[in-house]
């Protein structure tokens, strides 16, 4: 693409408004090796909101790489939430991770899961999840997934879901501030249900309109 | 009276009669001066016993001096016997390499003229017999020694078997050593006939003097091919006299050698399976002495001599000499092969690092890297990455919002020994955008961070060996400076005092002290002309100064008290600049030297005199724009990473690429961010739009 004259390269001294600022690029002409991200990117600055359209693959593109790339926008963008949380969530509040009144989650990035606090949680679960998607044990190429490594996708998915549980019941302000403007556990939701990531009684989020009375009552 | 006082003296010293010995010796003294008068029973006794005590003290000290000079003696001797055993090696190993050169020369003289169907038959089978592996010259060897030897030999084989060692280290050790012996006598060859031959030979000596630890094997093969060679000089210096060339002083050593081995030669030599032997063992030594034949002095003497000699046995010489002769140019290759065999041994242990590395230039350079570890944890490219200045760590800044702490001591134990995953020790969350620039103070205490956001902040960097699973600690985030309206782009620390430079979209560059109360120092705005800034740095040479670097192309020196532009930094490019194509994206200054170096988007690595402002030197560095540089700590080298996936590695005195590392994979249109130096300790690092760090040692 260096030929073409559209280069596309934040370059030193660019301002924050013009970041990104060049024209979309076709999925079928990205060269590069990290297409599917460079692609899932593009869509996601184009319009946060349009879910589907985000979640929407591109033809024969292969299913586990797509999820792989995906989850790992997600845990990402979950920086955001992370960080609004480091100032709001205290570990002297919020001792345990929890979501609502019935399940404490253990933390399971320590050699036995321990109780940490809610923040502890999320950081660690946000580090474990970095730690995993990038190993090379378990995902040694970017290009292809191996079949063996899919099952992994669902644990980090399960874990990830609960800080958007545990924001939503317990700093609802901070929660809704960032899905207004990233949209993000809409999107996550829909594509764990998409891909048949999580069972829906772990869904307990009231994000989708339709799910909203009886996700509550079933929690 | 003195005399006897002398003894007075000692005696008093050593014994406790002293009065009554004085006494005595009064005595005595009386007795010799006046005879007659003291011939009493107790001055008698006095008398008898002091001198009795003189005795044995005299006797002990003789008992003393003697031990001692027996065991000085004893010393001496085993020296001496030393010195012996060690001339006697040495004498016999001239020998040989005498006699070796002597057939070289018979063979290149009998070649001149020699007959040309013993060359052909026996070309053939010299070239399979020389192929073959020094081991099976060993076991030729062998045969034709003696029994013992070929036990010895044996036991030592197994021993060293026992050890460790396998055949094939055995032999390519022995070949390493005959290499070395062979290629230190073609050194020492090649400049012609002025060389001293024994000057050489004990060069050569003392390396096989040296060699000798170096393969035991070596040694008996050796020394039961000098032996045999002692064997057969007999055949070829049938007068028995050395090849002079100047006067030696060992001659006659060598003569009374000669005529020793003379006598053992006759034991040995008349018989034709003997010979044959012989001849064999020869063959391995030309394996070892094939390049003698380059040392010019001995051509005439060793020719005519051989000419001359009316030895029958010397048809079998001659054809060996003919053989050994192409034997010796194959050993040449093979000898090559060695050498070559050991450098190969050497790339195939890097070869597991190839793929990473193309050495472009093949020039003596400190040392080459190869790429150890991989930081993979961010999720998006990293754009900046910064060294603890004395602990194995660094950080890296990335576009996923986050910053982190490798150690690089925790590796995770992964397929690839060859490289080494390492997982973040901390992750810095804080940044609500891209964090695009790094830096950490002196002490390694407090890492700085500017990012999309327009925020720097300011870090107090955790011990490198906590859990990375710990509690979280809200006093990491030490400080945030805001102060800035637009992306930061650039970080810089000073080297003395604590003061950080940041430069941003906004077009300022600010100067802050980030410990006070009011910390915004100073703002340096420049012309809009001059564009954004895109980098800074602190001028190393000259602490009161900073360089700042622009999109328009341009740097500019400026001084930190007066905000003044001190010197504009031109190229020669297009000054109306501001094309995205000519701008600067990096600059860093020399740390000993008033140079500014600046990374262009148009591929140029630009060398900036501080005091002229003209550019020193400008290259094409790399196939696509060059987006960072770092210099090492002692200012000899340079590094520059750029978006064509390339890091490459400059001397900064010739300006010459010495490696080129293609490391990071693209992403858009953007592959390498950053690159960097460790202050003190042996690492280099970059930085890719692929989210991963790699570090190389």
């Amino acid at each position: 693409m260096t030929e073409a004259p559209i280069i596309r390269r934040n370059r030193p001294g660019t301002k924050q408004a013009d970041f990104y600022g060049w024209p979309d690029e076709l999925f079928e002409e990205m060269d590069s090796t990290l297409a599917v991200q460079q692609f899932i990117q593009q869509m996601v600055r184009r319009n946060p909101a349009a879910v589907d359209a985000i979640l929407t693959a591109p033809e024969q593109q292969d299913e586990g790489v797509w999820k792989y790339e995906h989850l790992r926008q997600f845990c990402m963008e979950l920086n955001g939430l992370a960080v609004k949380l480091q100032l709001g969530c205290q570990p002297d509040t919020c001792t345990q991770m929890t979501a609502t009144e019935q399940w404490i989650f253990l933390c399971a990035a320590h050699k036995t899961p321990k109780e940490c606090s809610a923040i502890d949680y999320t950081r660690h679960t946000l580090d474990g999840a970095a730690c995993l998607l990038n190993s090379n044990k378990y995902f040694p190429s970017r290009v292809s997934i191996r079949e063996s490594s899919v099952s992994k996708l669902g644990s980090v998915c399960r874990r990830v879901y609960r800080i958007f549980a545990h924001a939503y019941f317990h700093h609802r302000q901070l929660f809704d501030e960032f899905e207004s403007e990233t949209h993000l556990c809409r999107r996550f939701t829909t594509f764990v249900t998409k891909y048949g990531l999580m069972t829906k009684e772990n869904l307990n989020v009231p994000i989708l309109e339709d799910q909203a009375p009886a996700e509550e009552s079933e929690a | 009276m003195t005399i006897t006082n002398e003894p007075d003296m000692s005696i008093q010293n050593h014994n406790g009669q002293a009065n009554n010995l004085g006494v005595g010796m009064a005595m005595g003294a009386k007795q010799e001066v006046n005879p007659r008068d003291a011939y009493s029973v107790p001055g008698i006794l006095h008398f008898i016993q002091h001198e009795w005590a003189k005795f044995e003290l005299e006797r002990s000290k003789w008992d003393v001096e003697r031990a001692e000079l027996e065991a000085k003696i004893a010393f001496l001797q085993g020296e001496r016997k030393g010195q012996e055993n060690l001339k006697n090696d040495l004498v016999r190993r001239i020998k040989m390499l005498e006699h070796a050169l002597k057939q070289e020369r018979a063979r290149f003289h009998k070649l001149k003229y020699g007959t040309d169907l013993s060359q052909g038959d026996l070309k053939d089978a010299e070239l399979d017999e020389a192929q073959e592996d020094a081991g099976e010259a060993d076991q030729l060897i062998i045969a034709s020694s003696d029994i013992s030897w070929r036990q010895g030999r044996q036991l030592l084989r197994q021993y060293l078997h026992e050890i460790g060692y396998t055949d094939t280290v055995i032999d390519v050790r022995s070949n390493r050593v005959r290499s070395l012996l062979g290629l230190k006598e073609n050194k020492d060859g090649v400049p012609a006939q002025s060389i001293d031959p024994v000057a050489s030979k004990s060069d050569v000596q003392a390396k096989s003097a040296s060699q000798n630890q170096a393969g035991l094997l070596a040694e008996d093969m050796l020394r039961e091919a000098e032996q045999a060679v002692l064997a057969n000089c007999h055949f070829l210096n049938p007068d028995g006299g050395v090849p002079v060339d100047d006067g030696d002083e060992d001659e006659e050593d060598w003569k009374s050698e000669e005529i020793n081995t003379g006598k053992q030669g006759k034991s040995l030599g008349d018989d034709e399976r003997d010979s044959s032997n012989m001849a064999m063992a020869l063959k391995s030594l030309d394996f070892n002495f094939g390049n003698m034949s380059m040392v010019n002095p001995w051509d005439e003497n060793s020719a005519m001599r051989l000419a001359a000699s009316k030895d029958p046995s010397l048809q079998k010489p001659g054809m060996r000499m003919n053989s050994a002769h192409y034997g010796m140019e194959v050993n040449d290759e093979s000898l090559e092969e060695m050498g070559l065999g050991e450098l190969a041994q050497l790339t195939v242990t890097n070869e597991a690092e190839g793929m990473y590395e193309s050495g472009t230039s093949k020039e003596a350079y400190s040392k080459m890297w190869n790429a150890k570890y991989t930081l993979r944890s961010h999720f998006d490219g990293v754009r900046a990455l910064a060294f603890h200045p004395i602990e194995p760590a660094l950080i890296t800044a990335s576009e996923d919002h986050t910053l982190k702490l490798w150690n690089l001591m925790r590796t995770i134990a992964g397929k690839k020994s060859a490289f080494l995953d390492v997982e973040p020790v901390y992750t810095f969350r804080g940044h609500q955008g891209a964090v695009l620039a790094t830096c950490m103070n002196p002490t390694g205490e407090q890492c700085y961070s500017g990012g999309v956001d327009g925020t720097v902040r300011v870090w107090n960097v955790p011990n490198s060996n906590i859990d990375p699973y710990d509690a979280y600690d809200p006093d990491v985030l030490s400080l945030t400076l805001s102060g800035h309206t637009d992306a930061v782009w650039g970080l810089a620390f000073h080297t003395q005092k604590p003061q950080l430079l940041s430069c941003s979209a906004d077009g300022t560059v600010k100067l802050w002290s980030p410990g006070s109360k009011a910390p915004l120092l100073q703002s340096y705005a420049a012309e809009p002309a001059m564009g954004v800034p895109s980098s800074v740095d602190f001028v190393h040479e000259d602490c009161s100064h900073m360089v700042a670097a622009y999109t328009s192309g341009r740097c500019a020196v400026y001084d930190l008290e007066t905000s003044k532009v001190v010197m504009q930094l031109e190229s020669n490019q297009n000054v109306e600049g501001g094309a995205p194509r000519d701008q600067v994206n990096c600059v860093v200054s020399h740390p000993t030297m008033p140079v500014t170096v600046a990374a262009h988007e148009d591929r140029h690595i630009r060398f900036y005199d501080n005091v002229t402002g003209k550019v020193v030197q400008a290259m094409v560095a790399h196939q696509d724009a060059v987006t960072s540089l770092a210099v090492d700590p002692h200012g000899l080298y340079l590094l520059s990473g750029s978006h064509d996936c390339s890091v490459r590695l400059w001397n900064l005195e010739t300006k010459q690429c010495v490696q080129e590392i293609t490391a990071h994979r693209k992403k858009s249109d953007e592959s390498i961010h950053c690159v960097g130096f460790h202050p003190t300790k042996p690492y280099i690092a970059s930085g890719g739009a692929d989210a991963l760090a790699k570090v190389f040692v």
